[in-house]
């Protein structure tokens, strides 16, 4: 049937490049010749070279985890359970963080917290004190950046986690006398804990695979992470593509391992996150404590969107970007050059195009695909599921790499061209838009479409007629997630890049390590720029065509 | 593989059923929701599957629909056998030719109230004026009419529901399914609903398969009652039979409240054709047999409504015992007298009344006839 | 790699050969057999032995280059600029990563690469043993002395030269404490914010082979007690320099050095007496190439007058180049002015890249 020859597709997509990543890290013979000449376990033992590495990993991806709980469980408490004023708009703005990517967050906060060049630390020796305030180059740094940029699925899974939390049970213990703090402790807290410890353990395997904020923060420091490590030893000469592919296989089992707990303890089978019956969540009057509160919640945007902003128009329209610039530091021709980059409009062009193309052909795929593993009774639908969250588990550098030896043999031409990206990006986004259009998929009555069975409907007349129009509001959120995901995709895309195929976060890495700082940031601030209003657009649009609320 | 049933009403003769099932069997990987069914629906007739919940009957209800696939047995609509586990037949629901009306009413909220009526007509390929009348025709029936052009999402539970109704009549089924139609509704509306439903049905001729779990509902509206325990069939007739005889203590005590009452056969105190009963207590009680068999040991079921209290001693000749009152519970529309009988307790049920003091002494007293000897 | 054309050369271009020869000294036999069958002809101010019509056809050129972007950018630019109906498109990495890249493409089957520029010379000859480049012998061949060459003459020319010294911070290093020679790299002092170029560089392998010949073994193994910092590009060296996130950088490139003077920054550049390491930056056709005649072009274009004075002026290369009849760089210095340190023998040079790259990869920590 169709739905084996959907899923076969995905299966080739994700497991092929899987097959040749591992053929990769077993290779042990002559690293120019391919097909290997001989296999063997000896490049894992490279690893084992390098131990500073593993332990750098183990630091910053466990101060980035804890950070991003913190926050995530502050501002999720803030937000759902107190009644700080602006409520729906802060939830709403939490998510910004991720549009505007780490990679931009990582170059804001080197240009504000760089020891010596750093705009903070400079206003601090202006100030009066010495050395430097804050090292942004160090793990913590590292991690204070992944956490506030990458660290908001923990405030989206706590949230969640919170609102489904029936707030009868908490009226319980009040109506017996204990007093609110009491109630918080040994009520709230423990029924909170396994969530947030889903959360944790969620979080943490994102944070082992992150790769912008160390390439950008811990590079230049000679501090490397498991994936940056992959990333030198690929780019090096000459390069160490086996012991990187070891590593990557390294990575990724630790990775499916964590995810796999993640699913043992939270899930209970299933990777969509099923919030069923939508509880109202006793909101707390907080007194004139809000107005605290609300400080916090407008501190940590600041930290997140408004300062990095800020940042980088500040140092875009610098020759040479200080805190205090004298007047002839001030100048417009950075615009110019970035505008005659062709490398840069090329760029964008194409991330857009592929953005476009991925949201489009994704939605249909991974709608197929949703409807095939959650609704259809086809047996295996498990193992399908399987294959699809798959990439969750591979950090998208080390996908790419398998990708990149892959498709490099392929009879048809697509290396090196946006059709290797389209891939690319549909193979590692399955997870993200299954679980997506999945999440909507089963808020839908399964009695709507049973009922057009019952008036006689055949599949393709429900599907039309019932099943996409009330799918249709979560398809184009998927359809938009999609879009933004592509266009700040940057692990994968950054290995896979060609002569005709440059796309927007990996050319500002490029020029981060090819350019000067303040043309690096005019780039980035040009794109964010264009990225914003191409959303809004979208948006807008959608929300013409939009769908009709869901009972 | 047949092709799909036609959606005229059946005319065949009326013995013939038009609804078969045949030792159906439904498991979910082990577990068991239906044990082996057997029943027919005749045509033109409602059948109501009733029963406590998790006893099978939406299951059973689903499977003939072709919703839910069964394990074993075979289901035959109009002769024509749509499921069969040995000849390996499982014709799929959309082919079968059926109606339904969900439980949730399943009004699709992206249409308005004439676009979810229309729906099965243009699955049809009915042509405009057709469906045009036809579903005028349908909402006037329900008295929707006037909300034709309204969006589906706007409307009132009632309001879904009565839509939910003229959607599945209105391409002229053989046979509509009914899952729990009403138990969303309120007190007072289903009351009112269920006549409706009954007199849509008589007028439209077509045959009902209804399930719920009320049975108030199931008495006032089905010809026939299934009554449905753990996957399996527990007693079949009218709801007549069902209330009056039922053959088991789970019948008795689920149509209709009663009193259970266990004793020893006193063959030697039988008289009349009544049978003789003592219990533990000492008390004998006289009842009827109506073809049950009677052991050493029975069982008899006393309805609530049939215990008859009375200040005064009743003139009957058997049957009459003095019992203090435990309790009395004022319900409204009637009340409930707790009393004492020895070791047991006894519930009878009263028009409005006084309310009686509790430890008073009274009078209780029921016909034999009334005293019905349970099946096994 | 070679062409058999027919044999069916004019005597003008025989005499073309001819005067060539005693410039390309040893090759002149081979380069008769693979005279080209057209004569050049001029295009804006340079002679070409491209088919120009047909190159434009071909509307296309891909450039693979070493330099960082604006400079790679810069390149195309110049070359679009007086051929605007060829589309360019560009690859850039370090010619370590770079020069990988063409041979697994190639060894993979793909060949869509048009001019190569790399900035070590190694590679250069490694891939012309390859076969990688395309025989071609530009009409503007005679300006260039043959050391400038490949050799045969055909394969490569030296577009341009990048020497580099030491570079320094004026802010946070004063003139007293300033380097003046290469030992002062090794200084303590400079530990921890001291920068140099990654493994894949030209220049830094050059650098290595030429100091190490000077001072042995021991200086670098001395240098690497400094924990340097390395990066990909000259732009970012002294972007940092200028910044102070570093203090001074032990690999000072002279075109970098007048770009950021130029923008204000408060560095110094310092020409160590025993001289400034150097490497060529090599151009050449690729065989197998998607657009030969834009190639070729390219070449003449590069070779030419006009394309050299691009490489001279353009601020993101400032490259000094070894045109006999260059004039001299926008800040008056000559190269022949400045004591260039090249390897002696390059096929030693070329034999000791993978002890460069395992001491230096080691030395960075990877």
């Amino acid at each position: 049937m169709a739905g084996y020859g959907v899923a076969a597709v995905a299966a080739v997509l994700v497991l092929y490049p899987v097959f040749f990543l591992f053929q990769a890290a077993l290779d042990v013979g002559d690293p120019q010749v391919r097909p290997p000449t001989a296999y063997g376990f000896d490049n894992f033992n490279g690893i084992f070279q390098y131990p500073q590495i593993l332990l750098n990993t183990l630091t910053v991806s466990v101060a980035a985890t804890v950070m991003a709980l913190v926050f995530g469980f502050v501002m999720a408490w803030i937000l759902t359970r107190t009644n700080v004023p602006g409520r729906h708009l802060f939830e709403q703005l939490m998510a910004v963080p991720y549009y505007l990517t780490p990679l931009l967050g990582a170059l804001a906060w080197s240009l504000l917290g760089s020891p010596e060049s750093g705009f903070i630390n400079q206003i601090w020796r202006a100030l009066g004190g010495t050395g430097h305030l804050i090292d942004i180059n160090t793990a913590y740094g590292i991690a204070w950046v992944m956490a506030l940029f990458e660290g908001s699925v923990a405030f989206v899974m706590i949230a969640a986690v919170m609102k489904s939390m029936d707030p009868a049970l908490e009226e319980a213990s009040q109506i017996i006398g204990a007093s609110r703090l009491r109630t918080m402790l040994r009520i709230t807290l423990p029924l909170v804990i396994p969530g947030v410890l889903g959360a944790a353990i969620f979080v943490f395997a994102e944070m082992l695979g992150s790769f912008a904020a160390a390439l950008v923060l811990g590079t230049p420091n000679r501090y490397y992470v498991i994936t940056t490590a992959i990333y030198q030893l690929v780019q090096q000469y000459p390069p160490k593509i086996q012991v990187a592919a070891a590593m990557g296989v390294s990575l990724f089992a630790v990775m499916f391992f964590m995810l796999f707990l993640y699913r043992r303890i939270v899930m209970a089978g299933s990777y969509v996150t099923i919030t069923g019956k939508a509880f109202r969540p006793r909101v707390a009057d907080v007194g004139p404590l809000r107005y605290v509160l609300l400080g916090v919640c407008v501190l940590y945007l600041l930290a997140a969107v408004g300062l990095p902003l800020v940042t980088l128009l500040y140092a875009s329209l610098q020759k040479i970007a200080v805190a205090f610039p004298t007047a002839e530091n001030w100048t417009l021709d950075n615009f110019r050059v970035a505008m005659t980059m062709n490398a840069v409009r090329s760029a964008l062009t194409n991330s857009l195009l592929l953005g476009f193309g991925t949201a489009t052909i994704g939605v249909v795929l991974m709608g197929l695909l949703a409807w095939l593993i959650y609704r259809s009774r086809l047996p295996g639908s498990g193992l399908i599921e399987y294959v699809v969250m798959f990439p969750q588990a591979v950090p998208r550098l080390v996908f790419a790499f398998g990708l990149m030896w892959a498709w490099v043999v392929f009879p048809i031409p697509i290396y090196g061209t946006l059709w290797l990206l389209l891939l690319a990006y549909l193979t590692v986004f399955l997870p993200l838009g299954v679980r997506t259009i999945a999440g909507v998929m089963l808020q839908i009555d399964k009695s709507l479409e049973e009922c057009a069975q019952m008036c006689g409907a055949p599949w393709a007349f429900r599907v039309r007629t019932v099943t996409i129009p009330l799918l249709m509001p979560g398809l184009i959120a998927a359809w938009l997630l999609l879009f933004i995901a592509s266009i700040r995709e940057l692990g994968a895309s950054i290995l896979l890049m060609g002569p005709h195929s440059k796309v927007i976060t990996p050319s500002i890495v490029e020029s981060w390590f090819g350019t000067s700082s303040e043309l690096t940031t005019t780039l980035a601030l040009i794109q964010t720029l264009v990225v914003a209003i191409a959303m809004i657009v979208l948006v807008a649009v959608t929300r013409r065509v939009g769908a009709h609320p869901v009972d | 593989m047949p092709a799909s049933l036609p959606g005229a009403p059946a005319s065949s003769s009326p013995s013939k059923p038009h609804i078969e099932v045949d030792r159906l069997e439904l498991y979910y990987g082990s577990v068991p929701a239906v044990r082996g069914v057997s029943f027919n629906v005749l045509p033109g007739e409602q059948l109501t599957l009733l029963g406590p919940s998790g006893c099978g009957k939406t299951t059973t209800l689903r499977a003939i629909a072709g919703l839910e696939q069964p394990t074993a047995g075979e289901i035959r609509i109009d002769g024509v056998t749509v499921y069969s586990a040995e000849q390996r037949i499982n014709m799929r629901a959309e082919k079968r030719g059926l109606s339904m009306v969900f439980q949730s009413y399943a009004i699709w909220p992206h249409m308005t109230v004439f676009e979810n009526v229309a729906y099965g007509l243009r699955v049809r390929r009915a042509g405009a004026a057709e469906i045009a009348e036809k579903v005028h025709h349908a909402l006037d029936m329900v008295q929707m009419r006037s909300f034709a052009s309204r969006r589906a999402a706007q409307l009132s539970g009632g309001q879904q529901q009565r839509v939910a109704l003229a959607r599945a009549f209105v391409f002229s089924p053989s046979v509509l399914l009914f899952d729990e139609p009403l138990s969303n509704l309120d007190a007072k509306l289903r009351a009112d609903m269920r006549i409706e439903l009954r007199e849509l049905q008589h007028r439209l001729g077509i045959t009902s398969v209804y399930v719920t779990h009320d049975l108030e509902e199931a008495l006032a509206m089905s010809d026939r009652i299934v009554v449905m325990r753990d996957g399996l069939i527990e007693q079949t007739g009218t709801p007549d039979e069902i209330y009056r005889l039922p053959n088991s203590a789970f019948v008795a005590d689920f149509v209709g409240s009663a009193n259970l009452i266990r004793g020893r056969h006193r063959a030697d105190l039988d008289t009349d054709g009544l049978i003789a009963l003592e219990t533990p207590a000492g008390h004998i009680v006289h009842g009827m047999a109506y073809g049950r068999p009677v052991g050493a040991e029975l069982v008899v079921s006393v309805r609530t409504v049939h215990l008859r209290i009375s200040t005064e001693p009743p003139a009957a000749a058997q049957n009459v015992w003095r019992v203090p009152v435990r309790q009395t519970v004022f319900q409204g529309d009637f009340t409930q007298v707790h009393l004492g009988w020895g070791p047991q307790h006894l519930i009878a049920r009263c028009a409005a009344m006084e309310p009686l003091a509790a430890g008073r002494e009274v009078y209780i007293t029921v016909e034999p006839r009334h005293v019905v000897v349970l099946g096994a | 790699m070679s062409d058999s054309k027919k044999s069916n050369v004019t005597r003008r271009t025989l005499l073309k050969a001819g005067a060539a020869m005693p410039l390309l000294g040893i090759a002149a036999p081979s380069v008769l057999a693979q005279t080209p069958l057209k004569s050049p002809t001029k295009i804006h101010d340079f002679m070409t032995n491209a088919d120009v019509e047909k190159a434009e056809q071909e509307g296309q050129l891909v450039f693979y280059c070493h330099e960082n972007e604006p400079g790679t950018a810069g390149i195309m630019e110049g070359f679009r600029k007086d051929f605007p109906k060829i589309n360019t498109s560009y690859v850039r990495a370090q010619t370590g990563a770079l020069y990988t890249k063409i041979l697994s493409e190639r060894s993979a089957g793909r060949f869509d690469v048009d001019v190569i520029q790399l900035s070590d010379l190694a590679p250069a000859v490694d891939f012309q043993k390859k076969g990688g480049y395309e025989h071609y012998v530009s009409p503007e061949t005679p300006a260039y002395k043959a050391d400038h060459l490949s050799s045969p003459a055909g394969s490569f020319f030296w577009t341009g030269v990048d020497p580099a010294g030491i570079a320094y911070n004026t802010t946070k290093v004063s003139a007293a404490d300033a380097p003046k020679t290469w030992q002062d790299i090794l200084n303590p002092r400079w530990k921890g914010s001291i920068s140099c170029k990654i493994s894949a560089s030209g220049l830094q392998f050059v650098q290595w082979y030429t100091l190490r010949k000077l001072y042995g073994a021991g200086f670098w193994k001395e240098f690497a007690k400094q924990n340097p910092h390395a990066f990909d590009s000259r732009v970012q060296l002294f972007d940092r320099l200028a910044k102070g996130d570093d203090t001074i950088t032990a690999i000072g490139e002279y075109p970098a050095y007048i770009l950021f003077k130029d923008k204000g920054a408060k560095v110094e550049f310092v020409a160590p007496a025993d001289g400034l390491p150097a490497t060529p930056l090599i151009v050449g056709a690729v065989s197998k190439a998607p657009h030969p005649e834009a190639a070729k072009l390219f070449v003449d274009w590069a070779m030419s007058k006009r394309g050299q004075a691009w490489y001279q002026t353009n601020p993101n290369l400032y490259y000094g180049s070894v045109r006999t009849d260059a004039p001299p760089m926008p800040t008056g210095v000559r190269l022949g002015d400045l004591k260039l340190l090249y390897p002696a023998d390059w096929d030693d040079y070329a034999a000791n890249r993978d002890v460069f790259a395992k001491e230096w990869n080691g030395m960075l920590g990877l």
